[in-house]
């Protein structure tokens, strides 16, 4: 460094000089196992929360270090200051053993971390090599794509991605996109990767493929942090060492050797937890939901749903088994009202609601949980108090004459906070703030205070953590057990299986079948989500006798 | 950035009160006056004389205040008008269409009565007058309503629709009383037939009595969004329409009724300048102005963020402005379109400082603790 001194400012100058140190390498020099990257008492506090609370992190070249926490418990706060977007109140970070200060994600970059996010970040109208040059320094101003090109194909090879660089980004997969973001953080340099929830949009092909590729790249000498929010499988397959969070505080940072899947759980959570729920025999009551041979378009407009029939007793819990995509959404949107059904007709007890308006349904005693939850299921812009009036203000009892009864409405608002556990600093916290597991609970205790006689539940644990899942499962269980009508639809099997008297199994806007709880196997119904229709069954399929009366 | 021992730097606000926004706002005019002296200063006059020239003439002159206070109302209207379908997301462009409806609607009651023909019919104002009002609000509401429908029914976009049923408006108020047309002046000067004496807005204390109506509209408006059902349902569609109609929320009704109740009010902003101003009582020559003039309520509704009254400070100062400007503009022998410039700068440091809204500047000092500003 020389020894001149800028006038602006003295951490400007380290932090460019350091910059220029980088370029020449300095992290490339480091020997596998070595520390990469430090991270000493990261403290982040927001209004209300302490995110991050004395976190210490340390990072070795070569290594796949998973962070793992519920939702809520700080890894995207930590992650987000490690990438420079945000900057700690307290704590250092050392990089090869220097101290940095971020002041943006460019100096984060420079330094020789990339980060991929969970939304992917890209120009879908350019290909995908345009997108991985993207802001590249060496872009410069006259393009030479060629070049780049391979230089991208070179790492494709090394790490094994397969992409065609001249497609355009809104003719890649999922998969493909996320793989182009990788590329273009690892052409930019980075030494250190980040990626956020790697597999949550993954189809299970294309879950493998990653994984190989993350373990190409730390052989590599690559240190790599993939954070993941409940897919406790993957870490332990993929990672070296694991940092659970829990609470904005690091609960415990363990050889992923010496670990199961049950003792990490119980980390993250806090306490012990139970993995599987077990069915519940209820005495059914008579028939609440009926269903004939539905149909619906989706978005696109073509044929989602082709004609469906099923019925749902009081105290039973309905499930859909399906790959994302198969006309599980159109039914459930469809029954909600929020989807004009093509043909067919619904019954909800005795009466025909296939052209009933959303409002009738909610009045009548229909409740719905959407899938989408921060789209749909809440206001970010509003408070929890504004939120759970979504399914109240139409209501005598909190709505006089036109005239809202907010002081009603936040009583209600305290008292489902504090029974389903939603984490908020205040009722006036917007529903933005909220993480997604509490998010999900809020909109659960919504919908349940309504004391829906039927209750639609789209994908109601996805992307929740274990702690939350086993919650929103066992309100479930106890809504059943309440003699509601529940339909669920869910991706995941096991869930399925476990909670479900029945169990449809759903292919391209069909049901392969209608198979008793008890009686279902995971293989079957796996083969039946594919497509695969069931051999000619030995029990009758009792759950459409009703259709007759 | 970094000054001696102590670092400047932005971080991103997570929660904004109102007096955090009203500060914000002040310093932002604050430092449009600042910056808009260097105008005067490269026209060799004393900003300092010039400011004081245009606030004292716009708030504390006997000709000036009234003019302001006009002003003021009107633009208090428009932005109420723009506010309403704003609370619901929606951008309503088309204040200038909706007052032009408004104000031949006001002046076809008159026409319907004979008020054309000289001399005037002696008309009761107990009835002349509500019935003008009405007839103003439902020319805007109509004008509204066709945009709200359109967005409602088919989800044709409203910044287009109200914009081109502005032009539309413009050149029907045009062919209405220019020469031949039904409203036109019988001495035949580009303008519209004056208003009988008889239909003259009433005065207090010489302002017009619209000032009660857009003042308690502001009150009103407030009240809806704060309390009412119909508010929460509004607001609920402006934040997010997908969600709001997943709560039982009718999505066409919507968007439908905040295009009439912001036409309705922006029509009765055309019935205020046209029929309520002492001294104009015409569709006069220079409509169009008027027609500009609205739009300031788009700026008014922005910078106050929807709360109506917060647009009161915003549209007063903005009126002011308006008048003293183009007063100190005659006055101190400058250029044309003084008053224009002024609003502009104050417009867009205005719109600027909003970044303040979203993010503060922390100032901290080296291993101590830190302190925030803003």
């Amino acid at each position: 460094m020389r020894a001149r001194l800028p006038k602006e400012g003295a951490s400007a100058c380290i932090v460019n000089a350091r910059k220029r140190d980088m370029e020449k390498g300095l992290l490339e020099g480091i020997k596998h196992g070595e520390t990469v990257l430090e991270a000493r008492g990261i403290t982040k506090r927001f209004p209300g929360v302490v995110a991050n609370d004395h976190i210490d992190f340390e990072l070795r070249a070569g290594e796949i270090h998973a962070v793992l926490g519920e939702n809520g418990a700080g890894k995207t706060t930590l992650m987000n200051i490690l990438f420079g977007l945000w900057q700690p109140d307290e704590g250092e970070i050392y990089i090869g053993g220097k101290r940095v200060a971020f002041r943006s994600p460019l100096d984060a970059i420079d330094l020789g971390i990339g980060m991929v996010h969970q939304t992917r970040k890209l120009v879908s109208a350019h290909t995908a090599i345009e997108n991985i040059i993207l802001g590249h320094p060496k872009a410069g101003r006259i393009l030479n794509l060629k070049r780049a090109e391979e230089e991208v194909k070179e790492l494709c090879e090394r790490y094994g991605f397969k992409i065609d660089l001249r497609a355009k980004v809104w003719q890649l997969s999922e998969g493909e996109k996320q793989a182009v973001e990788i590329l273009k953080a690892l052409y930019r340099g980075a030494r250190i990767l980040i990626l956020d929830e790697p597999t949550s949009v993954l189809t299970p092909p294309e879950t493998k493929k990653l994984l190989a590729s993350i373990e190409a790249m730390a052989r590599d000498k690559l240190a790599i942090i993939p954070f993941i929010t409940h897919k406790l499988p993957i870490v332990l397959a993929i990672s070296d060492r694991v940092t659970v969070l829990r609470h904005g505080k690091v609960a415990a940072c363990l050889e992923t050797g010496c670990v199961t899947e049950k003792s990490l759980a119980e980390k993250m959570v806090g306490r012990e937890v139970i993995f599987r729920i077990e069915r519940t025999k209820v005495e059914k009551g008579k028939p609440i939901l009926q269903v004939e041979n539905l149909s619906a378009r989706n978005d696109k407009g073509f044929l989602a749903l082709n004609g469906v029939s099923f019925s749902i007793c009081e105290g039973e819990i309905f499930g859909i088994a399906g790959i994302s995509g198969n006309g599980q959404h159109e039914l459930a949107e469809v029954l909600a009202g929020l989807r004009k059904a093509e043909g067919g007709r619904v019954i909800f007890d005795g009466k025909d609601i296939t052209h009933s308006s959303i409002l009738e349904r909610w009045q009548m005693g229909i409740g719905y949980i959407p899938c989408e939850r921060v789209e749909v299921g809440s206001i970010g812009d509003f408070s929890l108090v504004e939120n759970t009036a979504m399914n109240f203000y139409f209501d005598d009892h909190f709505c006089r004459r036109g005239i809202m009864d907010y002081r009603k409405i936040r009583g209600l608002t305290e008292e489902i906070v504090s029974e389903y556990g939603v984490v908020a600093p205040s009722p006036d916290t917007k529903a933005r703030n909220l993480s997604g597991g509490n998010l999900q609970r809020l909109i659960l205790a919504r919908v349940l205070s309504r004391k829906p006689r039927l209750l639609i539940a789209n994908l109601p644990t996805q992307g929740l953590d274990v702690g939350a899942t086993e919650f929103v499962q066992n309100k479930l269980v106890e809504e059943k057990k309440a003699k509601a009508a529940i339909l669920l639809i869910s991706e995941d099997l096991e869930e399925i299986l476990s909670l479900s008297d029945w169990v449809a199994p759903i292919y391209e806007g069909e049901f392969m079948d209608i198979v008793p709880g008890e009686k279902a196997k995971r293989e079957t119904v796996g083969a039946m989500m594919a497509g695969l229709r069931p051999t000619p069954t030995e029990y009758p399929i009792p759950n459409t006798q009703y259709l007759d009366t | 950035m970094r000054i001696g021992s102590y670092q400047l730097r932005l971080e991103k606000r997570l929660t904004l009160t109102g007096w955090q926004a009203a500060i914000i706002s002040t310093l932002a005019i604050i430092f449009a006056l600042v910056l808009f002296s260097f105008i005067f200063i490269l026209a060799d006059i004393n900003p300092l004389v010039a400011y004081r020239e245009t606030f004292s003439y716009a708030f504390a002159n006997p000709r000036g205040l009234p003019l302001t206070i006009n002003r003021f109302i009107f633009l208090l209207l428009c932005t109420s008008a723009f506010i309403i379908p704003f609370r619901a997301g929606l951008w309503n462009i088309g204040m200038t269409g909706q007052l032009y409806a408004g104000a031949l609607s006001a002046f076809a009651v008159l026409l319907a009565f004979g008020g054309k023909m000289l001399p005037p019919p002696d008309l009761s104002p107990i009835t002349l007058i509500p019935l003008m009002l009405i007839a103003a609000a439902l020319g805007g509401a109509v004008l509204g309503a066709m945009a709200g429908f359109l967005k409602g029914k088919f989800n044709v976009n409203e910044i287009v629709v109200t914009m081109m049923l502005n032009s539309i408006t413009f050149w029907l108020v045009a062919y209405m009383i220019k020469e031949g047309g039904p409203f036109m002046n019988p001495g035949g000067r580009g303008e519209s037939f004056e208003l009988p004496s008889s239909a003259y807005a009433p005065l207090i204390m010489d302002i017009p009595f619209t000032i009660f109506l857009a003042l308690g509209l502001v009150m009103l408006l407030y009240y809806m969004f704060a309390k009412t059902k119909i508010g929460y349902q509004i607001k609920a569609y402006g934040h997010s329409p997908a969600a709001a109609r997943y709560a039982g929320i009718n999505t066409f009704m919507i968007p439908l009724l905040v295009f009439i109740l912001g036409g309705a009010v922006a029509g009765l902003a055309g019935y205020h300048y046209f029929a309520a101003v002492p001294g104009v009582y015409k569709i006069a020559r220079n409509y169009g102005y008027f027609g500009d003039l609205a739009f300031y309520g788009i700026i008014c509704g922005l910078i106050s963020l929807g709360n109506s009254f917060a647009a009161i400070p915003v549209a007063l100062l903005f009126g002011g402005l308006s008048i003293g400007g183009r007063f100190v503009q005659g006055k101190l022998n400058m250029g044309f379109g003084v008053d224009y410039a002024l609003l502009g700068v104050l417009m867009i440091t205005l719109v600027a400082f909003q970044f303040f809204y979203r993010y503060k500047l922390v100032l901290s000092v080296e291993g101590k603790g830190q302190r925030r500003r803003d």
